[in-house]
Formats: structure tokens, C-alpha cells, sequence
């Protein structure tokens, strides 16, 4: 009974941060209708800014967390006006962002790769190798931190996305960019700034992932099926979706790692999303399959 | 000249596609419903997302009270002072219909003031009120349709263009929609409507418009044009007197 | 009488009609440079004769390796290309070509260039069923789906005992004097590339290849005309992973060892992508054309520069450059504007 109460708050702490990794991705995907396979990259970029900084000043990695973002915002402006702004009227416009994000990924890892090599990383503040002794269980601070961390970003953009007026007109585009359009929306700005909060939610997730995994450029690819699997099952687009997913999948993939072997934890995932977009391609929250 | 609105020669069509407007012209002149009529596939819609700056103006003028939109976003143009309602999917669906009146006044920047309007349609169309907080998406096409034309009214705008309100409505729910546009047009709106039931629409506009293969063919008051019996062989479905 | 009349006037004309297309395709035929890939093949398979006067292994190395290449790619873009369908996960059949033949190579010694059309086959059968389930889904789902695949086969081939785990197996070498060993594959691959393309180019002529490129156009409407989309698209993908399939038989034991890190992951699927789009998706020579060029850049950025890191850097640099400027590809482009010269005109 403890084992299982264990495994889940693993399960849970680890869900957190993967809900915050997922949820830029979710966004980007829900108001641009582009699968940015260059996300999980970008939050390797994050981890890198925090690595640096926590190498080179001290700086806490969950201190660091808003400049990270702030610094991966701006370069998700960039970006989206040099690379996806311009492929808004293209015919194949969702097969073409996809590949394009692909290339994106590649050049990010290159990039990464060739300036901090493919060395692993981890950033150690104190708390990310302690832990928290309640009776027999056993809570890790970095994963407890990063999880409430995560969980409370995730609360302020839904809080944005529900009652701000940007964020009205954000979810407006998601549902009816045309609709959105002729009420006054711009929606050039409204993409720009989406994909904007969406990289910066990258860069905030980079922050903490840098002292829960250890990262490497290539590291990317293993994370790409993994979110895409939390996406998909949150239903694309939706916030909360993801959020669930999250916590539903890295619970179960804590217990098949711990009841059948840790190799197979990563499966899950990839299994979940083969079988999400044969079964349900809408999703858990999604309504009808927009992707399909 | 007292035209509000005046739509000369344009050419217009969807990205590098071929031109569907041709030749078209229009004159809106204020407080007056303006009835387009004209086959499908005719261009109708095209040109309310020519004049509302969803597409691009390739040749020819679109001036609003004397100032020239060509070129300029539908934000912008909205914020002018059109206001376009597409033929289909013109609400929010997974938004309640407050929310989607609360979008009808996104260009609003007093919030107190919003909020007071979006009160003022809920007390006069109770229907809506009744339904403040369901999904838009989940109501009846008549409902949608009331909620799509009623939304406007929050930014008064100078000019309305309805497409195709009537579309997919039982008829009794389609006098419901001439009687919403008529109380618009009372209340100093002027109206632009498209309407493929061509007999019902020009009865109840002031100004008739023929549109085909992207150009005006006629312009004038709806009662000529019902009159003409070019027309009505045409386009009015043969010789049934008005 | 007036009845008569009409019909016979109506069928002179479809027999008019019938005799100007026969009359166009004709031109085209005569158009078409037939000679010029011919030509080629002929200096190819004349090259190793070079071998009698110094050492042209490195040279004889990138004909090999632009020729796997050149079949993979054709063999990605009868899905990717002529059905639209993009897939992020071909490696998945090259691995399973070079794992099956390798390890027949491995357990009973016979050489991997007379299992290849086995291997391509098992890739294919592979292929049929992966395909009935995930091309129910289109667009960025498929795409998605075929990272997830290729994710689920890493895993497993790294953690599966019999054929080495992710340490992979090593292969025996041939004992043929340095000089020469690289011929046997040498062959091999040219034989498996120029298959590929010729059975690419029969596969977009014919009936098959129409219904394909209907799918890629609009496939709601072309399942209304009458096409059995289901099951042409799961065809292309077996036909895809078969080409991709034997290429990879050939290219483990010419490497000597197989391991998932090698051939399971998604930069062999991402240079195949790359390499249709860049050259020119959905047509013959494009993929051609972009694997030649994609090969002399990794060469290039390579010698240059060296680390890999730039290799993925440059790739993924070109891939973007590539989508964004010339989305039609080399061949696409040029045919478009009606410039693209007569040699490259093979569709
Ligand atoms: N998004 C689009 N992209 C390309 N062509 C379009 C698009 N929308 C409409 N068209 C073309 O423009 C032409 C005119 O269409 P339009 O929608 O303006 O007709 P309409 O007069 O409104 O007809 P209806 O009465 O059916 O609504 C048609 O030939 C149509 O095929
Ligand atoms: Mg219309």
C-alpha cells in the first residue's frame, strides 16, 4: 500500500512538469494549428540558459525560471515571423509547419550541440538532491518544487486564457480565427503573442527540467513522442486536457517502470499516443477530430 | 453625394487564385436595407470579404465615408465602422454566449460600458438571456443566427453586412431574422444584406443589387428590380407577380 | 435520322479528342530523355574499373552511399510523395532490412545481397499492417503517429537479446582483398537504386499511381470517384517500406555491424524527407536529384567543418530553406516555370 502511495507521488510530482512542458506545445497547437516538433528542444534551450546561469553566478534555477522564459519568448517571436508567418496562406499549411518546426528541431540541436556538446547535464541546486520523509514515503524536493512550480504557471496562463481580454481573443482565434478576425482580433499579433507564450512556457519548463533530468541536445527526440502523447490525449489545444494527460500518463508509466521495468516506462507513452490517435484522434477533452 | 459607402469596379479573388469579382460596384447610401442578389457562386460573399478587408482589393476603390479602405485589415476596418456577419461558422462555439457577446464588443475599451451593453441585448432579446451561459455552439441555428445578427448591435456599427441570414432556417424563424434586421435598420443601421431568396429579400430592402460572374449587372431601388422582368425571369425564378 | 446524326458527330469527336491526347502523349514520349539516365548507369557500372589504376574506394563509397540514398528516398516518396502521406518513420524498414538480412548473414552466412529482396519484402509486409492501422489517420496525425513508431521499434530493438540490444550485432566481413571489397555492394545498390526509381516511374504512370496522386489531392473526393483509398494507401506504404527495406539489407553488411543507433533513428528518416522535398516530392527525378544533392552537402559541411553537430545544424538549415523557398522542390519549381531541362524531365 505505501509502495503504491509512493509510486503515485512520483508519478504525480513528475506529471507536473511534464503538464508545463506540454501545455506551450498545446497552446501553439490550439490558436496556430501548428505541431511544433521543435518544443521539446526549446525547453533543452531553457535548461541550457539556467545551466549557465546557475554555473556561472549561482543563480537558482527556479529564480532563473522568468528570465529563462522571457529570453525564450523573444526568440519564439523571432522565429514565428521569420519562419511561420509567411506560410499563413499556404495551401498545405498544417503538413508544412510540421516539417518546418522538424527542420527547426534539428537546427536547434545542431546548435546546442555545437556550442555545449553532447555532454549530459544536470543542474544541482541543494534541494535536487534532497527529499522530504513522511513515515515510510519518500518525496524529492527538486521533483515536489518543479511540480508545484509547474502546476502554478499553469493556473495563472488558464487564468489569463479565461478572463483577461487577450486572453479572450486567444481563445476566440483557437475556436474561429475568421470569426475572431472580423470582431476587431488581430490576429497576426494574437498568433505572434501565442507562440510567443507558448516558447516561453519552453523556456519555463527548461528551468525545470534542468535540475529534474538531465538533459543533452539530442535528448529532444525522446521527449517529442512523449509530449506529443500528453497533447494528444489532452485533446490539441486544450490547456487543462493536457494537464490531465500529464499526470494520468507519468503515473502510469511510474508504475510500469516500477512493476515491470524501467525501459518500459518511455513506452507507455509511446504506446498511449499510437493508440490515442487510432481510437480517439480528438482526444480525452478535444470534440471533434481536428487533426485527423 | 450622399452615399455612405461606395464600392467602384473592383477586382478581388482568393489568394493567387483567379479574379471572382470583376467589375463589381455598389452604392450604400446610409440608413437604407441593400438587398444583393444573384445566383450561387456568384461572388456575393466574395465581395462582403472584399469590402471587409478579408481579402485583397487587386483593382478599383472601396470608400467609406470618403476615406479609402483598400488595403486595410479587418480589425481596422471594423474599427471604421463595418461590421461583417459570415454566411456559416461566424460564433465561437465552445464560448457561452455571453462570452461571444463579450467578443461582439472586443474593439470596446471601457469594460463597465461593455458590460452594459451586453446587458442591453440580453434585455431585449430573451432568448438569448435564457441561455447567457450555454456553449454557442450547442444552440439551434436560429438561435445562433439571432446571436451572430444581435452581436453586432454592442459596437454600433455604421453598416451591417448579413450573409445569407436566412440560410438553413425554417421560415418562420426567417421572418424572425428580417424582423432583428428591420430593428437594426430602425435603430439607424444601415444594412447590406445577401439573400438567395431573392423575392423575400429585395421585399424587404429598400435597394436592390444583381450580382453575377463577379459583376454588377444592376443597381437600383428594390421595387425597380422586382419590377424588371429581365430580372425576374433571371433571377426571381420566372414571371410570379410581386 | 437527327438522332443518328448526333450520336456519330459526338463520337467523331471523342475520336478526335482521343487521337490529340495519343498525339500529345506521343511528343512527350519523344521529349522525354530516355538516354540520358541510361547514360549514366552505363559510366556507374564502368566506374570500379578505375580500381585497376589507384585507390577510388572513397569515390566508389559515395556512388554506394548516394545510391542507397537514391532508393530510399524514391522508395519514401511513393507514400510521401505520390500519396502525400509523410512519414517520419521509415527508418523503422530500414531497420528491419538490414536487421533480417544481417542477422541471416550473422547466423548462416549467406551474404545479405541475395536476402535483400526478402528482406524488402518482410519490410513491406511490415509496412501493410503498420498501415492499416495508422493511415486511418491523415495530415499531422500521420506524421505523429510515424515518430511514435519509430520511438516504439527503438525501444524495442534496444532492449531485444537476440539480436544484440542496443550494442547491436557485429558482421562477418568479406575476405575479398581491400581493393575490391566494396564492389559486391557497390552493385548491389546501384541494381536496388536503379530498380527503385524504374518501378517509381511505372508506379506513377499507371492506374495505381493516379489513384495516389487522387488521394494526395483531395481524398474524400477521390474515395467518392470510385477509388479504393484504403487500400491504396496501405499498397504505397508497403511499397515504400519494400525499396527502403532492401537498401537497408545491403547497407549492414556493408557497414559490418548493425545497431539501433545507427539504423533507428530519425535522421535517416528525416534525410529521406529532406531529400524529396529539396529535389522535388511527387516526382520521379526528385528525390534523385535531392539525394545527390543532400549527400555532396553532408560531404561538404563534413570536410568543412566536421562535427556532426553541424552536420544536423546545416540539414536541418536547408530542410527550412528548402520548405520555405522552394516548397514545389528543384524539379517542381523548374517544371512549373516550364524551365526544367529536358535530361531531368523523367515523369
Ligand atoms: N475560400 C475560397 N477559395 C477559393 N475560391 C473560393 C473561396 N470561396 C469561394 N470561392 C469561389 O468564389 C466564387 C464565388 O463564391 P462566393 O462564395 O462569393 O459565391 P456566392 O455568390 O456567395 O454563392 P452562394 O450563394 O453559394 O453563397 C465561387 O466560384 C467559389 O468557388
Ligand atoms: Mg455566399
Amino acid at each position: 500500500m505505501a509502495d503504491i502511495l509512493q509510486i503515485l507521488i512520483l508519478g504525480l510530482a513528475l506529471g507536473g512538469v511534464i503538464a508545463l512542458m506540454g501545455s506551450g506545445l498545446s497552446l501553439v497547437f490550439g490558436v496556430m494549428r501548428i505541431v511544433n516538433l521543435a518544443h521539446p528542444s526549446l525547453i533543452i534551450g531553457g535548461a541550457y540558459v539556467t545551466y549557465w546561469a546557475f554555473k556561472m553566478t549561482g543563480v537558482d534555477p527556479i529564480v532563473m525560471l522568468p528570465v529563462a522564459s522571457l529570453i525564450m519568448a523573444a526568440i519564439g517571436v523571432l522565429l514565428y515571423r521569420l519562419m511561420f508567418e509567411r506560410e499563413t496562406k499556404s495551401a498545405k499549411y498544417s503538413e508544412m509547419t510540421v516539417l518546418l518546426t522538424f527542420a527547426l528541431a534539428m537546427m536547434v540541436e545542431g546548435l546546442l550541440g555545437g556550442l555545449f556538446t553532447n555532454t549530459q547535464r544536470v543542474v544541482s541546486p541543494d534541494y535536487a538532491t534532497d527529499a522530504f520523509f513522511i513515515g515510510d514515503l519518500f518525496i524529492p524536493k527538486g521533483q515536489l518544487y518543479a511540480g508545484i512550480v509547474s502546476l502554478v504557471i499553469i493556473t495563472a496562463l488558464s487564468l489569463f486564457l479565461k478572463y483577461s481580454r487577450l486572453g479572450y481573443a486567444i481563445r476566440a482565434t483557437t475556436q474561429n480565427r475568421e470569426a475572431a478576425e472580423l470582431l476587431g482580433v488581430n490576429v497576426n499579433f494574437i498568433c505572434i503573442l501565442a507562440f510567443a507564450i507558448g516558447i516561453g512556457l519552453a523556456g519555463a519548463a527548461g528551468s525545470l527540467v534542468s535540475f529534474v533530468f538531465s538533459f543533452f541536445p539530442a535528448k529532444h527526440w525522446e521527449w517529442i513522442a512523449m509530449l506529443m502523447s500528453v497533447v494528444v490525449l489532452g485533446g490539441m489545444g486544450s490547456i487543462l486536457g493536457t494537464v490531465v494527460a500529464a499526470l494520468l500518463l507519468s503515473v502510469i508509466a511510474a508504475f510500469v517502470g516500477t512493476w515491470i521495468g524501467a525501459t518500459w516506462s518511455t513506452l507507455t507513452f509511446f504506446l498511449a499516443l499510437f493508440l490515442i490517435l487510432l481510437v480517439r484522434p480528438q482526444g480525452l477533452f478535444g470534440e471533434k477530430p481536428e487533426m485527423a | 453625394m450622399t452615399e455612405l459607402l461606395q464600392v467602384t469596379n473592383i477586382t478581388a479573388g482568393y489568394g493567387d487564385g483567379p479574379a471572382i469579382l470583376d467589375g463589381a460596384h455598389l452604392t450604400v447610401e446610409p440608413g437604407k436595407v441593400h438587398c444583393i442578389i444573384g445566383p450561387n457562386g456568384a461572388g456575393k460573399s466574395t465581395l462582403m470579404k472584399a469590402i471587409c478587408g478579408m481579402l485583397t482589393i487587386r483593382k478599383g476603390d472601396v470608400v467609406f465615408k470618403g476615406k479609402r479602405l483598400n488595403g486595410m485589415r479587418p480589425d481596422q476596418i471594423l474599427r471604421e465602422g463595418i461590421c461583417f456577419v459570415p454566411q456559416e461558422r461566424a460564433l465561437f462555439p465552445k464560448m457561452t454566449v455571453r462570452e461571444n457577446l463579450r467578443m461582439g464588443g472586443f474593439i470596446l475599451d471601457d469594460k463597465k460600458e461593455l458590460e452594459r451593453r451586453i446587458e442591453g441585448i440580453l434585455e431585449r432579446f430573451p432568448i438569448l438571456r435564457e441561455r447567457a451561459d450555454q456553449h454557442a455552439g450547442t444552440m439551434s441555428g436560429g438561435q445562433q443566427q439571432t446571436l451572430a445578427m444581435a452581436r453586432t448591435l454592442i459596437i454600433k456599427p455604421a453598416i451591417v453586412m448579413l450573409d445569407e441570414p436566412s440560410l438553413g432556417l425554417a421560415p418562420k424563424i426567417v421572418q424572425e431574422m428580417f424582423d432583428i434586421m428591420k430593428m437594426m435598420s430602425a435603430e439607424g443601421v444601415t444594412v447590406l444584406l445577401v439573400e438567395q431568396n431573392a423575392l423575400m429579400g429585395l421585399k424587404n430592402s429598400d435597394w436592390g443589387v444583381v450580382l453575377d460572374l463577379g459583376r454588377t449587372l444592376f443597381e437600383g431601388p428594390a421595387a425597380t428590380v422586382l419590377a424588371d422582368p429581365r430580372i425576374q425571369e433571371l433571377y426571381l425564378g420566372g414571371k410570379k407577380a410581386a | 435520322m437527327a438522332v443518328t446524326l448526333d450520336q456519330s458527330s459526338a463520337s467523331a469527336v471523342v475520336e478526335a479528342r482521343r487521337a490529340h491526347n495519343e498525339k500529345l502523349a506521343r511528343k512527350a514520349d519523344q521529349t522525354r530523355a530516355t538516354w540520358f539516365p541510361l547514360a549514366v548507369m552505363a559510366i556507374l557500372i564502368a566506374l570500379p574499373l578505375l580500381q585497376f589504376t589507384g585507390n577510388y574506394n572513397y569515390l566508389l563509397h559515395m556512388v554506394l552511399f548516394t545510391a542507397s540514398h537514391v532508393a530510399m528516398a524514391s522508395g519514401w516518396n511513393i507514400l510521401g510523395g505520390f500519396a502525400g502521406y509523410i512519414s517520419l518513420g521509415h527508418s523503422v524498414f530500414f531497420a528491419i532490412g538490414g536487421y533480417f538480412s544481417g542477422m541471416i548473414l550473422a547466423r548462416y552466412g549467406i551474404s545479405t545481397i541475395v536476402t535483400a529482396p526478402l528482406a524488402g519484402l518482410l519490410a513491406a509486409v511490415v509496412g501493410y499492417l503498420i498501415g492499416m492501422v495508422t493511415l486511418k489517420v491523415r495530415g499531422p496525425s500521420f506524421i505523429i503517429s510515424s515518430i511514435a513508431l519509430l520511438m516504439i521499434a527503438r525501444i524495442l530493438f534496444d532492449n531485444w537479446e537476440l539480436i544484440g540490444g542496443a550494442n547491436g550485432v557485429t558482421l562477418p566481413v568479406n575476405d575479398l582483398p581491400v581493393q575490391w571489397a566494396k564492389i559486391p555492394y557497390y552493385y548491389a545498390m546501384l541494381a536496388i537504386a536503379a530498380f527503385t526509381v524504374w518501378a517509381s516511374y511505372k508506379i506513377k504512370h499507371s492506374k495505381f499511381g493516379l489513384g495516389l496522386r487522387a488521394i494526395s489531392k483531395d481524398e474524400i473526393k477521390a474515395e467518392s470517384a470510385g477509388i479504393d483509398t484504403r487500400f491504396y494507401k496501405v499498397m504505397a506504404f508497403a511499397l515504400s517500406a519494400f525499396f527502403v527495406g532492401m537498401a537497408g539489407a545491403v547497407w549492414g553488411e556493408y557497414l559490418t555491424y548493425l545497431r539501433p543507433n545507427i539504423f533507428l533513428v530519425i535522421l535517416v528518416s528525416a534525410n529521406l524527407v529532406l531529400m524529396s522535398i529539396l529535389g522535388g516530392k511527387g516526382t520521379v527525378a526528385g528525390p534523385v536529384i535531392g539525394a545527390i544533392l543532400i549527400v555532396a552537402l553532408n560531404e561538404l559541411f563534413v570536410a568543412t567543418m566536421g562535427a556532426s553537430e553541424i552536420n544536423i545544424l546545416g540539414t536541418g538549415m536547408v530542410m527550412a530553406a528548402g520548405l520555405m523557398f522552394f516548397p514545389l522542390g528543384l524539379v517542381g519549381t523548374l517544371a512549373r516555370k516550364g524551365k526544367l531541362p529536358r535530361v531531368l524531365n523523367w515523369d
